[in-house]
């Protein structure tokens, strides 16, 4: 059966795009395996890329503190969730799963 | 071979008591062992200073586990690679966006210059940092012997 993430692209962003962004990349990819989701993409980049392409994105992920660089992203449709702990995948399913991207 | 036999393989440790550190030292200290070992240059600290200041401690998690670093190829990274500080005393790292204090006991500064050795390295940090009594166990570490036996007794599933 088709997820409703299938296909999406997710994209994981941090200040330097070397750190916890790919802490958040390797927690995103393991909620992914344990649903069965195949995205289309899963990156992560640093804010100041992340902020410009993350229009092109169905969800992205950033630490708290960085959600006021992506203020008025949502208006673009994209899902933007910001996560307390970046490599807690429990974290990250309870966001998706709250938001209803889980299935 | 695993991060943490890495570390001490290339002498990139350091044990603190921490007593009156700031955090800005405490970063330049963890640094030292790098420089010593040809990963990092003198001034390699000075750029994680500037963005901790810039963003705030969001490279302090859960667990007093600070990982100090910048982004990859920086200026002053010479090769990829972490430096190991302990320190007796909690390092101040003062307040995150709500508020919550920010302290660290526990240091993993990185280095990077090869992006595949650098995300095997943060992989394996991961797992180590969800490793509670293996980050318990590091944090009381004052020798390398230490590191290797917190390592061997606490090993992660992966």
């Amino acid at each position: 059966m088709a997820k409703k993430l299938d296909n999406k692209k997710i994209l994981a962003c941090c200040a330097n795009g070397a750190g916890s962004s790919l802490m958040m990349e390797n927690a995103i990819k393991k909620v992914l395996t344990r649903n069965g989701i195949k995205v289309a993409e899963l990156r992560h980049a640093p804010i100041s890329e992340g902020k410009t392409a993350s229009r092109n994105y169905d969800v992205v992920f950033c630490a708290k503190t960085f959600v006021n660089t992506f203020e008025g992203v949502e208006a673009s449709g994209t899902v933007l969730i910001p996560l307390k702990n970046v490599m807690s995948d429990k974290e990250i399913e309870a966001a998706l799963a709250e938001r209803g991207l889980l299935d | 071979m695993g991060v943490l036999e890495k570390i001490v393989e290339t002498g990139n440790y350091s044990f603190i008591d921490g007593e009156g550190v700031t955090w800005q030292e405490a970063v330049r200290l963890s640094t030292l062992p790098m420089i010593k070992s040809g990963t990092v240059s003198e001034d390699y600290y000075k750029q994680i200073v500037a963005c901790i200041e810039k963003y705030g401690p969001y490279v302090v998690f859960e667990h007093n586990i600070a990982m100090p670093h910048t982004q990859e190829n920086a200026t002053g990274a010479l090769k990829t690679g972490i430096g190991f500080m302990a320190s007796k005393k909690l390092i101040d790292f003062g307040e995150d966006e709500d508020g919550e204090k920010k302290e660290a006991n526990v240091f993993f500064t990185l280095s990077s210059t090869n992006p595949d050795e650098h995300l095997d390295n943060i992989s394996q940090l991961t797992e180590i940092f969800l490793n509670d009594p293996l980050i318990d166990a590091l944090a009381k570490a004052t020798s390398p012997e230490d590191i290797l036996e917190a390592a061997k007794k606490y090993p992660c599933e992966e």
